[in-house]
């Protein structure tokens, strides 16, 4: 299990293959808590693609000097301009928390 | 405003309009060239600027509009459709008029309408591109540019890459964040989306990404990261840290070149051209002396002589070669032109320019334009069959014209060559014959190489209609007249069903002219050694009267006999003579014998074209010094004849 969601953290650890996106997505969707990536060894593209969508607040060094140098603080800096561009992101409060009942743009209920 | 404000507006403006005009060339064969729009940009932005700083509001204003359009263009929010850059040329080579107007006058044009060339500008609204994600479209430059913000550790150059992975990515088992962690030396990364996110549901597996970054690794290196994904990868390489863009023009290419405002040059040309009088005049002496003097101090003065001539011969060498430029600027402005007239008159072409970088007399570059429009409209407008026809014949829909330069020799042969339909000879002699150009048994007798040549005859004109484009009174006589003007010649070669290659054979460089002196009516006068078959004395008593003018048989052909002081009005010089001096002249393919009152001596000398009024009188070639300080007509004996 490299997706463990502890308290008020998601924990990433290992090797987070392209099936973990899924399990992450969920659990941002359901709270959106901030993700450590301390322990990950490695991210598969589908994952850090969940990061970049819900832009949860992430904290942690990890061990691999891409992860560390190059993919978190890019994610980091993609997610915050997002989010002073974007204050109202389909689907996400301006707090950061899933929007209730959103279907996107446009969609009817 | 100074002078020499005006001055460098026209001299750098020239240089930025034949800037402008390259940069769209190139972005006509290549749409996504960068580098060109870039260049292309820069050089429409210091126009305008330029123009503002002279006051020229009519030309700030036209290129105000097109340096919009074109960052339109850079940002990705509009397509360099044809008509975009054909209005943009048009802007361009109108730009370039006022520049040669300025330049004649020494001040700004009075009259500048802009207004159809604002509309073309504005008319292409229709080119909106409709970008989903606006970052796709814009140039690469100018993505690669935005990773070099904020400034990097490492110096440069950097090879920047973006990379858009397909939105099926994941399920083919990629893994693009895998991909890029393999880009050696990578010194910044940037992540993301390709498109907004819908996160009612999200799709974790729809790949949404667009990965970017700079790397100090060379080109190749990078390349090798993304060989399995090459078509999702852009790459550019980076100078240094400073971003391409606005600001101050990027460093020109070290081309070692100096800059020479064209009067200098043409100035040390004139004086050299007066050293060679000089010359003339000194070994008119020279030969006196020689006469006269010890054998020892003729042999030192002969050789002295020859050693003048020689080194004379090769400055003037260097001075010509000064003045040669590339046909480049010249063929450029055919493709637009090409479009357009094929357009009008509902047909497509392709132009093939070949042969630009060829280099000959600014003089040709200058003066050429207006004889290869004439060909061009004649081949698009006679020469090219109707769409119908072409299909009916098996051609494809498009006629392929070439307009090609090559060096031959001392000559350049500039060719302008149709898939056309061919001359239909039968219909020349025809023409020929209504219109009275020859006796129908000359028409008969003239093989099919003479026949053609019939087309540039004055008042030959086959079109049987005469449209807008070609037939404006104005047949290829008049170029055949201005490529002699300019010491050349045309040729032409057609197959029927296949197409007509007409050529323009021109000196390379501008030569001294050999000219025979010549009296009649007491006065003395020039004529180019190239028109004189032949000098002749002929006893009186061989002329035969033919109707009203006298006529001789010379080397058993029958030759019309003209007095050069006729041709002149002059008064005939008194008394009769036993004994004619004739010059046998060819005047298009006909031979006439001109009768003269004495030969003079034979020289070498710079021909110089008349300005002014002078230009416009008829039969006259030019004018050039003698060696004796005096100024000697120099006759253009075909049009006095003809």
């Amino acid at each position: 299990m490299t997706v463990r969601v502890d308290g008020e953290v998601i924990w990433l650890q290992g090797a987070c293959r392209v099936e973990e996106a899924e399990t992450l997505a969920a659990a941002l969707e359901r709270r959106l808590c901030p993700v450590d990536l301390s322990d990950c060894t490695s991210l598969h593209a589908a994952v850090a693609q969940v990061l970049l969508a819900f832009a949860p607040p992430l904290r942690g060094a990890p061990q691999l000097e891409f992860l560390r140098d190059h993919l978190a603080p890019a994610l980091a800096a993609a997610t915050r301009s997002d989010l002073r561009q974007t204050s109202a992101r389909p689907g996400v409060m301006d707090d950061g928390r899933p929007r209730p009942g959103h279907k996107g743009e446009g969609a009817l209920d | 405003m100074s002078d020499d404000l005006l001055e460098i507006f026209v001299t750098e403006g020239r240089e930025l309009v034949d800037q402008a005009a390259q940069d769209l060339h190139a972005l006509e064969r290549a749409p996504e060239d960068g580098g060109a729009l870039e260049s292309l940009f820069r050089a429409v932005h210091t126009l305008k600027g330029s123009a503002g700083l002279v006051g020229f509001a009519p030309m700030a204003e036209l290129f105000h509009v097109a340096e919009d359009r074109l960052s339109d263009v850079r940002r990705g929010d509009l397509r360099l459709t044809p008509d975009l850059a054909e209005a943009l040329l048009s802007a361009v080579w109108q730009a370039g008029r006022w520049l040669d107007e300025t330049a004649a006058q020494g001040r700004l044009p009075h009259a500048a309408p802009v207004a159809p060339l604002l509309a073309a500008l504005s008319q292409t609204d229709g080119a909106q591109t409709e970008v989903p994600e606006p970052e796709g479209d814009a140039s690469p430059s100018e993505w690669a540019a935005d990773l070099l913000t904020p400034s990097l550790d490492r110096p440069g150059p950097y090879v920047a890459f973006r990379y858009t992975p397909r939105p099926d990515s994941y399920f083919a088992g990629e893994d693009p964040v895998a991909t890029v962690a393999a880009v050696p030396d990578l010194q910044r990364l940037t992540v993301a989306p390709r498109a907004a996110f819908d996160t009612s549901p999200y799709d974790p597996f729809t790949c949404n990404l667009v990965l970017s970054g700079l790397s100090t690794a060379s080109l190749e290196a990078v390349r090798s990261a993304f060989r399995l994904v090459a078509d999702e990868v852009e790459l550019a390489e980076l100078g240094g840290a400073t971003p391409a863009g606005d600001g101050p023009r990027a460093p020109a290419l070290a081309v070692r070149s100096l800059r020479v405002e064209g009067a200098r040059v043409d100035a040390l040309a004139a004086a050299v051209d007066e050293l060679v009088v000089a010359k003339n005049s000194l070994a008119h002496l020279t030969n006196e002396l020689a006469r006269s003097a010890e054998p020892q101090v003729a042999r030192t003065l002969a050789a002295a002589q020859a050693d003048l001539d020689r080194r004379l011969g090769r400055l003037h060498d260097t001075v010509t070669r000064l003045r040669l430029t590339p046909l480049a600027p010249l063929f450029r402005r055919f493709p637009a032109l090409v479009r357009q007239t094929a357009a009008s008159l509902g047909k497509s072409a392709e132009l093939v320019l070949s042969g630009e970088d060829v280099e000959v007399d600014k003089s040709l570059v200058d003066g050429l334009f207006e004889p290869l429009l004439h060909l061009v409209r004649n081949a698009l407008d006679h020469g090219v069959e109707p769409r119908d026809a072409r299909r009916a014949a098996g051609k494809p829909a498009a006629t392929a014209l070439r307009i090609s330069a090559r060096p031959v020799g001392d000559e350049v042969a500039i060719e302008v060559a149709d898939d056309g339909r061919g001359l239909d000879l039968q219909k020349v002699r025809r023409v020929a014959a209504e219109r009275g150009l020859l006796e129908e048994a000359a028409l008969a007798a003239l093989s099919d190489a003479e026949a053609a040549e019939l087309i540039f005859r004055p008042g030959f004109s086959t079109a049987s209609a005469v449209t807008d484009l070609s037939g404006r009174g104005v047949g290829l006589d008049a170029v055949r007249a201005a490529v002699a003007s300019l010491g050349g010649r045309v040729e032409v070669a057609s197959t029927p069903g296949t197409g007509t290659r007409i050529t323009l054979l021109l000196p390379v460089r501008v030569r001294l002219a050999r000219l025979m002196v010549v009296e009649a009516g007491g006065e003395t006068f020039g004529v180019p050694l190239e028109s004189v078959v032949e000098t002749a004395r002929v006893d009186a008593a061989r002329l035969t009267s033919v109707r009203a003018g006298r006529a001789l048989v010379w080397r058993e052909r029958p030759l019309p006999l003209i007095e050069l002081s006729d041709l002149l009005r002059l008064p005939r010089a008194a008394g009769a003579h036993d004994e004619l001096k004739l010059l046998i002249v060819q005047t298009g393919d006909e031979l006439a014998a001109i009768s003269v009152q004495a030969f003079g001596a034979r020289l070498e000398a710079p021909l110089r074209p008349l300005g002014g009024l002078l230009a416009r009188v008829p039969g006259l070639a030019g004018t050039t010094l003698l060696p004796d300080g005096r100024v000697l007509m120099v006759l253009d004996v075909a049009e006095l004849v003809g």
